[in-house]
């Protein structure tokens, strides 16, 4: 009933081509755009804007930016967390070099050196493929880390090989650093964002993201019916690091406010490959998804139990935390390997044919 | 078995303060919050450390019921020594705790422009960047009772046996964790080996490689120094002082800063230690009166998290007098504005305040434990000095008076320090009334 | 042209000036390789059985040391202890493989391998709760390793060498050559073998995929145990160990993920080479620790001429 598609008929191809074929799928679009540019910012206390909204999204942005990568195009990277990093710095140079550069401007040039070294360490998926690629991307992990700590010119050499983000203001208003207001930072990661999902949306849909599934499927298959493999593959790098190197650009400057070398190793990127698989590899709401899931456990897992006179430590919290999310992941790849996103299809499907049961 | 309920139980009691913060709060309650780490690989020296911490706001709680009247909510935020964890932990807690403990360079610094907007200041006994010993710039970071740049000149005050000129010539190395905290000392380092003629390396160790130090053992057996210096924390201590063994470095050439003292990781390697030493700002003294209350209302009773034989340990009596400087900095505000439930800014006056002589120390029952120091609105660190502490193969021995930094090297870096933060930070509010 | 004296002439005449420092550095090369050699032992054997990509082995490492020092702090003599941490490794084994592996037979590897990841921080967590997070000391001297050493004196230097470290190495070999051994001459080697072979091929002669499964990660749990021992004696045991595992990765491509002597071979290069190229070439020139990444690059640089790795099975490709 809820979600009835009959009644809607499709009178041309460009109609059935649409983002969104189904009304009912606007609509809670809509709803959701409107909770997180309305409802959102209304309600929400700094705490919640800092500890879940800015980086539910940009740790759902960089998710997004690695289920390009694998999930779309099939190629496995261990390697996310040093390509965000290659974005931070890179912004932090722009910033420091040219301190009239527009910040927004400068977090969206700073995706392209990302993308760079993304292209440059994809060059070895075009001879290896699977665990010995996902291995070669842990290379470009431990290597950039390195770099980030021994090149002394990225970090200005600061005395503390850290970076850290000074006030910057855009058309007057503080965006960056400790003068900026958390909703402010909120609300230009969330245009930044929902600018670049729409774009990534467009482009899995498009050639280019057909290109890839056909690549992701079978490459050898796909290069006999004439898909360019080097093309396929090193677009989708460069895309995929395009993207995750904004998402870091955005997690320093408009979240942390400060990072050292270690804040991009392996950890971060585990959780984002994390986020990317529980939300759903081939997904783009997938990754909101198990980034809400990522980002929220914790603050659960801290809070629920005292609530319900259970008291835990916080190392126990913590513990609990790292034994939880290896659960789950567990736990999501025997009951839905196809992560969060499917489980929203399942209910979609479900809700269609509601309250008939056929 | 037994063991993990009673760390449950303990866990749970002590989070009892989390659910009771709220309604304390209603009543006289100061919270001061422990961004602790408990876990990965900085735990064992972090542990002893909270410990200490913790145990001595419990018994102030059980004995005195408080301070002045006000009951003391510990709790503690699991960071994990991970900067990002910190920075959400601060998050979490500026607004009930009227104290920020990093327990870490890295996280200190992520902290530190966001004080002057939050208003929350930041208490780093002995960590933590050391120009913020300039309290016109960093008017809410505290770095009491010393900063690793004293410690770096009282120690090489005292490798070079009172007299500087006899570095010259000399090969120094300095073995850091490769993170802002091991890096810290550099600077002043630098200036010193420009004046006084001796070279320094710097051999950086990476999380990575904590456990397995090997690379940096053979490079430091082919550079022949005259002196090795350590500013290694969590399992990177233990690893260096195991692979000086192997490599047949003479331990008295040995010398660690504060973080590297700790008793569990001398344990490790026992009487092949023998001779290392490490610049101390606190000492353990058992039988004063504090820890003997500590023992018999908080240990005994069975409230501490405490592993019996750590009791006499250096880092756990060391956070025991980090938390006295918390208590002592609220005990002055408390007087200073007559009321009894300090709030953050208070708070700030009161440790800006610090009176610590003989004579306090004696009051408190803490005679030997820490060397006396006061702090002004200009000096946030109060530059206690430190004592040379020596392992004897079972346990740490003072083997020295107590040293003083030389004021003369560091003051001009901290205050170059502070100012180019200052400006790679603008706007930053710098305190003017303060002469 | 300083700088290609740097690279090509100054430190082989460093190497040549101070042989018995030469010495010394490939020995301890050689030895971090084995424990290397060890770890990716424990990932092939796994792998040539099941197709899986145990990401858990280096966790496996820390939990089954742990056991075993926690079996000691309890009170149980030392070698009790051991045969009682291998029970404990057993149940693991058995747990993994009802709970985990059972349903997700026939997943692509993307997913065994996520559900290892998976294994890996549900045992960080659990084992935090249970062991705490603090360094523990290897109890070395109650399982009867030497703990001295020898020092030679050649060339007018020195070399010392550890007797826990000769302890390490003669022990590893004995592993391998007992694990050879299983594997190529018992039935159920030979069936762990099959299995890897054509996991359909093997079930329809009869081999219980379940039972093999169980021992494969029992065994992957006995050379945990041997990694943990001899890796504990050297730095102690803490979780921060779990790092290491990440080391196996590429002597692992390097050797071919199916081949056991690939992986003992290429774990021994990659120690030795990271060590040799550290200390004369990393150190004086790119401000050292390159011991992080050298591995991954030099494995990297290797599959692109080798994408099988050295010792891999040849990849044939079929629509």
């Amino acid at each position: 009933m809820l979600y009835r598609t009959a009644g809607q008929f499709k009178t041309s191809y460009r109609a059935d081509h649409a983002l969104f074929p189904v009304r009912q799928d606007a609509w809670l679009l809509a709803f959701i755009l409107l909770l997180a540019f309305v409802v959102f910012p209304m309600t929400a206390n700094e705490f919640v804007f800092r500890a879940l909204l800015t980086p539910v999204l940009i740790y759902a942005l960089a998710a997004l930016g690695l289920n390009i990568l694998t999930g779309y195009a099939g190629q496995l990277s261990l390697g996310t967390g040093a390509f965000m990093g290659v974005g931070a710095y890179a912004c932090y140079k722009l910033v420091t070099i040219f301190p009239d550069l527009n910040l927004i401007v400068a977090i969206m040039l700073s995706g392209f050196f990302s993308a760079a070294i993304g292209v440059a360490f994809g060059l070895p998926s075009l001879r290896i493929k699977g665990f010995y690629l996902a291995i070669a991307t842990l290379a470009a992990q431990f290597f950039l880390v390195w770099l980030f700590e021994k090149w002394a010119w990225l970090y200005n050499y600061n005395s503390s090989g850290s970076i850290q983000v000074p006030t910057i203001s855009v058309f007057g208003h503080p965006v960056a650093g400790p003068n900026a207001t958390a909703i402010v930072q909120y609300y230009v990661v969330l245009v930044i964002v929902a600018v670049i999902t729409w774009l990534a949306i467009n482009i899995t849909r498009g050639r280019i993201g057909r290109m890839w599934k056909a690549v992701r499927d079978m490459d050898i298959a796909a290069e006999l019916v004439g898909i360019n493999l080097m093309k396929a593959k090193l677009s989708a790098f460069a895309v995929s690091s395009y993207i995750v190197g904004v998402a870091g650009a955005l997690f320093v400057f408009l979240w942390r406010g400060a990072a050292e070398p270690v804040a991009f190793d392996i950890p971060l990127s585990f959780r984002v490959l994390f986020i990317a698989i529980i939300g759903g590899l081939g997904s783009v709401l997938g990754n909101y998804l198990g980034a809400i899931l990522i980002v929220a456990l914790p603050v659960i897992i801290s809070t629920l139990p005292a609530s319900v006179g259970l008291p835990l430590s916080s190392a126990m919290v913590e513990h609990l935390n790292t034994m939880i999310i290896g659960a789950l992941i567990i736990l999501f790849l025997i009951v839905e390997p196809h992560g969060l996103a499917r489980f929203w299809a399942i209910i979609r499907e479900k809700l269609i044919m509601w309250p008939f049961p056929h | 078995m037994t063991r993990l309920i009673s760390r449950m139980l303990l866990a749970g009691s002590l989070f009892g303060g989390l659910t009771l913060a709220g309604q304390a709060l209603a009543e006289d309650a100061i919270n001061v919050t422990n961004l602790s780490y408990r876990t990965g690989p900085f735990a064992a020296t972090g542990t002893p450390l909270m410990n200490g911490q913790r145990d001595y706001i419990t018994m102030l709680n059980e004995r005195d019921g408080g301070v002045g009247g006000a009951k003391l909510v510990y709790d503690e935020c699991e960071t994990g020594y991970n900067t990002e964890k910190g920075a959400e932990c601060y998050e979490k807690t500026k607004t009930t705790s009227i104290v920020t403990q990093p327990w870490s360079t890295g996280i200190t610094l992520q902290v530190l422009p966001k004080t002057n907007v939050d208003k929350v200041p930041i208490l780093a006994p002995g960590y933590g960047f050391s120009p913020m010993a300039d309290g016109k710039v960093f008017q809410w970071a505290f770095n009491p009772p010393a900063s690793y740049w004293d410690g770096a000149s009282m120690i090489l005050k005292n490798i070079s046996e009172g007299n500087l000129e006899n570095l010259k010539g000399k090969k120094i190395v300095l073995l850091h964790l490769d993170a802002p905290y091991g890096k810290e000392p550099i600077p002043l380092l630098n200036a010193y080996a420009e004046k006084y003629g001796f070279t320094l390396l710097p051999i950086p160790v990476g999380l990575k490689e904590m456990q397995n130090q090997s690379a940096q053992w053979l490079q430091i057996r082919r550079e022949r120094p005259d002196f090795v210096l350590m500013w290694g924390w969590g399992a990177m201590n233990a690893g260096a002082l195991a692979e000086a063994a192997k490599t047949k470095f003479p331990m008295d050439k040995f010398v660690g800063i504060w973080w590297s003292g700790s008793d569990a990781d001398l344990k490790t390697i026992g009487e092949a230690g023998k001779g290392y030493r490490s610049i101390s700002w606190s000492f353990p003294v058992s039988d004063s009166k504090v820890m003997k209350d500590i023992k018999q209302l908080v240990v005994e009773a069975g409230h501490s998290m405490l592993p019996r034989e750590e009791f006499d340990y250096v880092f756990y009596q060391r956070g025991v007098v980090i938390s006295m400087f918390v208590v002592e900095g609220i005990k002055e505000a408390q007087a200073h504005f007559k009321t009894k439930a300090v709030n953050a800014e208070q708070l700030r006056w009161g440790l800006e305040n610090l009176k610590l002589d003989e004579k306090r120390l004696k009051e408190i029952g803490m005679e030997g434990m820490v060397p006396p120091f006061s702090t002004s609105c200009g000096n946030h660190s109060g530059h206690s000095g430190a004592w040379m502490l020596q392992w004897d193969g079972a346990k740490f021995v003072k083997v020295s008076e107590r040293l003083e930094a030389d004021q003369g090297m560091i003051e001009p870096l901290v205050l170059e320090g502070a100012k180019k933060y200052a400006e790679s930070n603008a706007p930053w509010p710098v305190n003017e009334e303060c002469k | 042209m300083d700088l290609l004296n740097a690279i090509f002439v100054k430190p082989f005449a460093d190497m040549v000036a101070a042989p018995d420092f030469l010495l010394q550095v490939l020995w301890e090369g050689l030895v971090a390789g084995v424990l290397y050699a060890l770890i990716a032992l424990g990932f092939v054997l796994i792998y040539k059985s099941s197709r899986i990509f145990n990401f858990a082995q280096g966790i496996m490492v820390v939990f089954a040391a742990l056991t075993l020092i926690g079996f000691h702090e309890h009170g149980v003599p030392a070698l009790l202890a051991v045969p009682l941490t291998l029970a404990v490794m057993f149940i693991l084994a058995v747990a993994i493989e009802r709970v985990v592996l059972r349903p997700l037979v026939n997943q692509p590897d993307i997913i065994l391998f996520m559900a290892t990841i998976g294994i890996t921080l549900f045992l960080i967590g659990f084992g935090e709760i249970i062991f705490g997070g603090e360094n523990k000391v290897m109890i070395t001297e109650e399982l009867l390793i030497p703990t001295g050493s020898y020092t030679f004196e050649p060339f007018g230097g020195f070399v010392s060498i550890e007797q826990k470290d000769l302890t390490a190495v003669v022990g590893a070999v004995v592993l391998v050559v007992v694990l050879l051994v299983f594997l190529n001459r018992s039935k159920m080697g030979r069936a762990i073998r099959a299995l890897g072979d054509d996991h359909q091929a093997a079930l329809s002669v009869g081999i219980s995929l379940s039972t093999i499964w169980v021992l494969v990660w029992f065994i992957a749990g006995v050379i945990a145990l041997a990694t943990g021992i001899v890796w504990g004696a050297r730095a102690g045991v803490s979780f921060a160990l779990e790092v290491i595992a990440y080391k196996a990765l590429p002597v692992l491509m390097l050797g071919g993920l199916e081949s056991v002597s690939g992986a003992i071979i290429g774990g021994i290069a990659i120690g030795v080479l990271e060590k040799l190229f550290e200390i004369y070439w990393g150190q004086p020139l790119l401000g050292g620790n390159t011991e992080t990444w050298f591995a991954f690059v030099l494995a990297l640089i290797v599959l692109l001429f080798r994408p099988q790795g050295l010792f891999g099975e040849r990849i044939i490709e079929r629509v």
